[in-house]
């Protein structure tokens, strides 16, 4: 899976907004949204809150757990444990940057925010590529990894498995040869 | 509980505080374990002042500007007061000093410390200074001797020990205490004290109890206990008098005593039991503050509950303020103080006539107070609370503290009745304090006015919450505005007036469509605005000259009219003006405010008339408004909504209270706007506060609306707050419409259902408890055919008596509709007959029991009508058809005919051939109405997301478009103008009916093919109330066959526009007496309905009982068949409204 199609699925996520513009409801095949009453928050999904941000028609109202006290407890969390620990938002990365990216406005302290978020990535990621390798070193059949996010499978999934595969592959042709090269001699 | 016990507060960290007031008792000084003096200016005092004088402090004495402290690095310091600036170290210990006090007159201090040393150092000389050891433990307590001969202290070693100051000699010492090793391991520290004046007892908290140890003979005079202490006494505190003493136990209680009488007359609990620690006695009131050892603050008063002590002090005050008073301040406050300052309550006589024996002690205390060069403190003390007065609530964030300040001060000791309330001061609703340097100065529906005023910018910014209306705009606040109010058409901004300047009024009017957008006018000299607002093409601004100035939004002046007090704050909205202004003085707390509505349309008129406005007690108004439909309404300090109940003659109905929605004890809802439909309160939560900051950008959260109705938990009560306040909020209905504004019908009929369907709930409910009163009493409020489901329903649970009640009222219901809608038609019919109609409508009322009998027989025997019915089928036709000229009518005929008009009874003004799905489920017998009624509700809410998707819940700001046609037209029927009779005016009118009627002919017809004729069928019920026809359908009987023969082949459709065509040919005068023709034949319909159905026709009543007698023997005795047969029709009827 492309990273992009990862962030189209974020924008599926439900943001909330405040319009400044008057609507009424508005019937899409996804579900109904609005109405819209300038000056009340209503909750929509991030890509029509994009939208509708791009052309200057609403204020977008931060996600609760966009705030730096909270996230600076979480990448705390993510360094302190050894495991993956669970996130605030299943995509907590792509709302992040296309969030600060497009309304960063209206996100008090976006530069720390975005910051945290990318020590928290880091943070995860290391732990993956660790935990792969040693997954790797021990020959381990199989592993559990909880509280992963779609981009972060999407980060390593393909690459992972690939290599897997190839490392398979050899093993199990290096083997026969080894034995084959043992009776040759 | 006769002291009045504030709640504690936290002061500080855990540990050990102690608490002293200064010398005037303007405030309170407390320090504690986080090394922090505070200083207090009352309990509420949310921001107290600070001084850091270590790591720890353990004790602080404070006297003469002089701020003494024991901290924790052993020293003892002096801070000046109130600054706190450092002044030097007194002395030094080797351990931590434990306890220091001032002398009386305060040039020396003693500290004790837990290097088992005392001292004795003068304040503006440390080198003098007096040591005495004796105590073999750390020094808990000390105490000066008001004569200076002697110093007081007790140890850790159990020792208390009498000193000579002279010569550091101990005199006396006694071992009432136990031993320990270290102040923190002692069961009490052990506060003790002399008594002021003349210090002849020695007061010491001893376990249990307080001995009192007399002066010089060192003997224990007597002990005072109560039986409320039940752990270690560890403070004890003097009255300033020297009357009373306070001793405070480590379990939480606190006791006062009278010393004189030994009688304990106070007992309090600490609100948590922590242990006190520190106790201090007010210098002239009846106050004590204390402190626990978990760092909280608290204060205790009105000891004795006022038939005590300090009377004798507050006399000596008054008599003081007397003397200092030059007619210069507040004039009650002055005229409080002429009262005779020496006539305590009479109470206070009776209960203590023995206050003339102290007046020695007393009238030295007096010397006391005036010996400590207090006079000029007292004239500050005077000013600071005549300031506070004046000053009021304009300081942000004290919770309701401005009207409780005063009650604390001066006045209470000279006059004990309802003291005045200090008048809340002219505010704009939506808007922050002015004196913030971000603030709001309007936050309403249409957009947010925000002001700056910092070093570098004096700025104002208006911003929309939709920006269609306007692009957000910054303006500079040259002319220091400090009032604004905005609207969907122009920004209005006010300042007061300076110096040099005027106060203006600025109105930016962006909505105007030539160049000059802005005008500005200029008040006259010594004119303040005090409040402004907008409303639709007009704005306001109340002065402080107790004047109402209108203008046009384009800046023309208009109105002006005085009020009858200053005003408080001013709404707009559309055409209405609310004023609120002080109608007098409130007492105790209260506001005494009054309130103007007045309408500025084309009528001018005043709805309210200055009426009180009601507040909660002792609160006072926060926000004045409209909500988005154009219903006043305000908020108090309390957090209660109220909205204006045109309904119930204009009384205010408490809708919110937003208190109830917050979470914590200090957070608020700080009020936006108001909306009746969909139901909303919008209001911004702010915690710990009542206002929001404008940064960060707070966020919009909505209430639901409840009426504090009783029982709200039962089934019952929940039903019924859900119904009134169904009717509550669509009372802007009516008024929008009466006054010719657009009308959601669907909204309308929406609410009607929702509120039938909770009255018929209830109703199922009642009759499931055998309560059959209530049962008819809830069918009074319903429409006629949810009374059909009603009498249904009872017939089905085999309740005979209430059915056949129920079906009585359905019959008197349905008549008063009919007579309320027949004498409509008649003035359509007769309008040029005015006196006719009205001797007409009165036949028609005595017509009424007749038509009740009549009806109910014809539902037994329909059959035989039936024929009939078929031939009164099509002139039916055109009266079925719901009025269209209801909606002009005056408020009265709305208000009753609108629900009939909505939902049609069954008395003929059902659409026969509407279709209705329902119509199958009333022939399955066994099914319960219940059933239905969950299938009607199933309805109720998917046609509500149907309403939902036309109508937008904001409704748009009100225009009052141009009426329709059908009402202008109906407007013009209506008018009774002498000369209506013209004929030309006449003849048009005639024309216009017949046009309407011949399209709802049309109409119905087309439907009526579509129709299948089962439905015909059951229709045909609906023509048992047979109404006076019509001349023109007396004249289509007549002429129809003639019709025929001119053209064959014609059906009825045609043949009643054939009809219709020829009617109109006719000459005024024949059609006049076509008309006449039918009032007569109606008359003879009735004598004849006489005649056939009661030969005495005299007798109404009796009759009428007499034949529903008849009838219930009937019903009882085949309750199955006719009873049946009915139901089915008439559950028939009740579902074609869905």
């Amino acid at each position: 899976m492309e990273p992009a199609e990862a962030e189209f699925l974020a924008e599926q996520e439900l943001v909330t907004i405040v319009p400044s513009f008057s609507m009424d409801r508005v019937h899409l095949i996804g579900g109904d949204l609005g109405p819209f009453n300038p000056g009340l928050p209503v909750e929509v999904p991030v890509w029509l809150a994009i939208n509708l941000k791009q052309r200057q028609k609403c204020r977008l109202v931060p996600p609760e757990w966009m705030d730096v006290e909270k996230l600076e407890e979480m990448r705390d969390q993510e360094r302190k444990e050894d495991t993956f620990t669970p996130m605030p938002s299943p995509y907590y990365m792509e709302l992040t940057k296309l969030l600060l990216n497009y309304a960063s406005d209206n996100i008090p302290k976006a530069d720390e925010i975005r910051t945290l978020v990318k020590d928290t990535w880091d943070t995860r990621m290391a732990k993956l590529r660790l935990s792969a390798d040693s997954f790797v070193r021990q020959q381990e059949a199989h592993a559990k990894l909880d509280n992963l996010t779609l981009m972060e499978i999407n980060t390593i999934g393909t690459f992972l498995t690939q290599a897997l595969d190839h490392m398979y592959k050899l093993r199990t042709n290096l083997q026969p040869a080894h034995s084959s090269q043992s009776q040759d001699f | 509980m006769p002291s009045a016990q504030k709640p504690m507060r936290y002061g500080h960290t855990e540990g050990h505080t102690d608490v002293c007031f200064d010398d005037t008792g303007s405030c309170i000084v407390t320090c504690g374990s986080d090394g922090d003096v505070r200083i207090w200016e009352n309990l509420d005092d949310d921001d107290p002042k600070s001084i850091n004088v270590g790591e720890k402090a353990y004790s602080c004495a404070l006297k003469n500007g002089r701020l003494i402290t024991a901290a924790s690095n052993n020293t003892v310091q002096i801070h000046t007061f109130p600054e706190g600036a450092p002044d030097g170290i007194l002395t030094r210990f080797t351990m931590n000093a434990n306890h220091v006090v001032f002398n009386s007159d305060g040039t020396k201090i003693a500290a004790g410390s837990s290097d088992f040393m005392v001292k004795i150092v003068e304040v503006t000389d440390s080198s003098k200074q007096k040591t005495f050891r004796g105590h073999d433990a750390p020094v808990l307590s000390l105490s000066f001797d008001p004569r200076d001969v002697y110093l007081a202290s007790a140890s850790c070693d159990g020792t208390v020990r009498i000193w000579k100051i002279e010569d550091q000699t101990c005199v006396t010492n006694w071992l009432l205490l136990q031993k320990c090793n270290d102040v923190i391991n002692a069961k009490s520290i052990c506060r003790l004290g002399w008594q002021p004046g003349s210090g002849k007892l020695l007061a010491i908290p001893v376990d249990k109890v307080v001995k009192l140890y007399r002066r010089e003979t060192w003997d224990n005079k007597f002990d005072l206990s109560d039986t409320s202490i039940t752990q270690p006494l560890n403070v004890v505190a003097w009255s300033p008098c020297g009357q009373y003493l306070v001793a405070g136990s480590v379990d939480g209680s606190i006791v006062v005593w009278k010393v004189e009488t030994q009688e304990c007359i106070e007992r309090t609990k600490h609100e948590k039991n922590y242990s006190i620690c520190g106790l201090a006695w007010h210098p002239k009131y009846r106050q004590i503050a204390y402190t626990d050892t978990e760092g909280n603050l608290g204060l205790l008063e009105d000891i004795g509950d006022g038939k005590k002590t300090n009377d004798k002090v507050a006399s000596t005050a008054a008599k003081d303020y007397n003397d200092l008073f030059d007619g210069d301040d507040d004039d009650y406050l002055n005229g409080d103080a002429i009262e005779p300052p020496s006539s305590p309550t009479p109470g206070a006589n009776e209960d203590h006539g023995d206050d003339d024996d102290l007046m020695p002690t007393a009238s030295h205390q007096r010397r006391a107070i005036l010996d400590d060069d207090d006079n000029s403190l007292d004239i500050g003390m005077i000013k600071a609370n005549s300031n506070l007065l004046n000053k009021e609530d304009d300081d942000d964030d004290q919770t309701g503290g401005f009207p409780a300040l005063p009650a604390s001060s001066t006045q209470q000791h000279f006059y004990d009745g309802p003291l005045p309330t200090p008048r809340q001061k002219p505010f704009q609703s939506g808007s922050t304090p002015a004196h913030l340097m971000h603030r709001f100065m309007v936050w309403n529906s249409v957009g947010i006015i925000r002001c700056y005023n910092d070093e570098q910018d004096n700025a104002i910014d208006i911003e929309f919450h939709d920006t269609s209306v306007h692009h957000a705009t910054h303006l500079p606040n040259s002319l220091n505005h400090t009032m604004a109010d905005l609207s969907t058409e122009a920004i209005l901004l006010a300042c007061e007036s300076t110096e040099e300047l005027a106060s203006k009024l600025h109105c930016i009017h962006f909505s105007s469509w030539d160049t000059n957008k802005e005008w500005t006018v200029d008040m006259p000299k010594e004119e303040d605005i005090e409040a402004i607002c907008l409303g639709q093409g007009w704005a306001a601004c109340a002065t402080s000259a107790l004047l109402v100035r209108l203008f046009t939004v384009g800046g023309v002046q208009k109105e002006i009219f005085s009020l009858p007090g200053p005003v408080v704050a001013m709404a707009g909205h559309g055409e209405q003006l609310m004023v609120i202004y002080h109608r007098g003085t409130g007492f105790d707390g209260d506001q005494c405010l009054g309130v103007q509505l007045i309408e500025l349309g084309k009528k001018k008129k005043q709805v309210l008339h200055g009426d009180p406005l009601s507040l909660t007690k002792k609160s006072y108004l926060t926000w004045v408004g409209f909500s988005a439909e154009g219903t006043p309404c305000y908020v108090d300090s309390e957090g209660i909504v109220r909205m204006l109940n045109r309904r119930l003659g204009d009384t205010w109905i408490p809708v919110c209270n937003t208190r109830e929605h917050c979470k914590g004890k200090s957070d608020h809802y700080w009020v936006v706007g108001i909306h009746e439909n969909p139901q909303q309160l919008r209001c911004i939560p702010c915690k710990g506060a009542r206002f929001p900051p404008t940064l960060p950008r707070p966020a919009v959260a909505i209430l639901p609306f409840t009426l504090p109705y009783c029982q709200v938990t039962t089934e019952k009560g929940q039903m019924e707050e859900q119904y009134w306040r169904s009717i509550i909020f669509h009372n802007h209905v009516d008024y929008l419409s009466k006054n010719g504004y657009e009308v959601d019908e669907n909204a309308t009929s929406q609410s009607v259902k929702e509120q039938q369907e909770l009255l018929m709930k209830l109703f199922a409910l009642s009759c499931k408890l055998e309560r059959e009163f209530r049962c008819v009493e809830l069918a009074d409020l319903m429409t006629q055919n949810v009374v059909n489901l009603a009498i249904k329903y009872a017939s089905r649970s085999r309740r005979l008596n209430l059915a056949q009640r129920l079906s009585e009222m359905a019959v008197e219901k349905a008549s008063e509709l009919a007579t309320a809608l027949e004498e409509e038609e008649e003035e359509e019919d007769f309008r040029n007959h005015r006196n006719a109609g009205y001797s007409n409508s009165a036949v028609e009322r005595s017509r009424l029991p007749v038509r009740n009998v009549q009806q109910d027989e014809e539902m037994e025997d329909a059959e035989e009508t039936d024929e009939y019915e078929e031939a009164e089928e099509t002139p039916e036709v055109h009266k079925q058809r719901p009025n269209p000229f209801s909606r002009g009518v005056t408020s009265a005929e709305v208000t009753t005919s609108k629900p009939a008009v909505i939902a049609s009874s069954s008395q003929g003004r059902v659409n026969p051939f509407k279709v209705s799905s329902n119509k199958k489920d009333p022939l399955v017998p066994s099914a319960s109405v219940l059933d239905n009624m969950s299938k009607y509700s199933k309805k109720t809410s998917s046609s509500s997301r149907a309403v939902n998707k036309q109508s937008p819940p904001v409704i748009k700001p009100l225009i009052p478009k141009p009426k329709s046609k059908q009402a202008s037209a109906a407007s013009f029927f209506q008018t009774r103008t002498p000369n209506s009779s013209e004929k030309t005016v006449e003849e048009r009118q005639e024309k216009t009916v017949e046009e309407r009627q011949e399209k709802a002919v049309e109409e119905r017809q087309e439907k009526a093919g579509r129709e299948s004729p089962e439905v015909k069928v059951t229709a045909q019920d609906n023509t048992e109330n047979k109404r006076p026809k019509t001349g023109f359908q007396m004249w289509l009987e007549e002429n129809r066959a003639s019709i025929l023969t001119d053209n064959p082949g014609l059906n009825e459709a045609e043949v009643i526009k054939e009809g219709m065509s020829r009617f109109r040919v006719l000459s005024s005068e024949e059609r006049m007496a076509w008309t006449e023709k039918a009032k007569g034949r109606a008359a003879n319909d009735l004598t004849e309905d006489k005649k056939r159905k009661r030969p005495t026709a005299t007798e109404d009543e009796e009759k009428k009982n007499q034949v529903q007698k008849a009838e219930d023997s009937n019903l009882s005795k085949k309750p199955k068949t006719s009873g049946q047969s009915t139901n089915a029709r008439l559950s028939a009827f009740a579902f074609k409204q869905s």
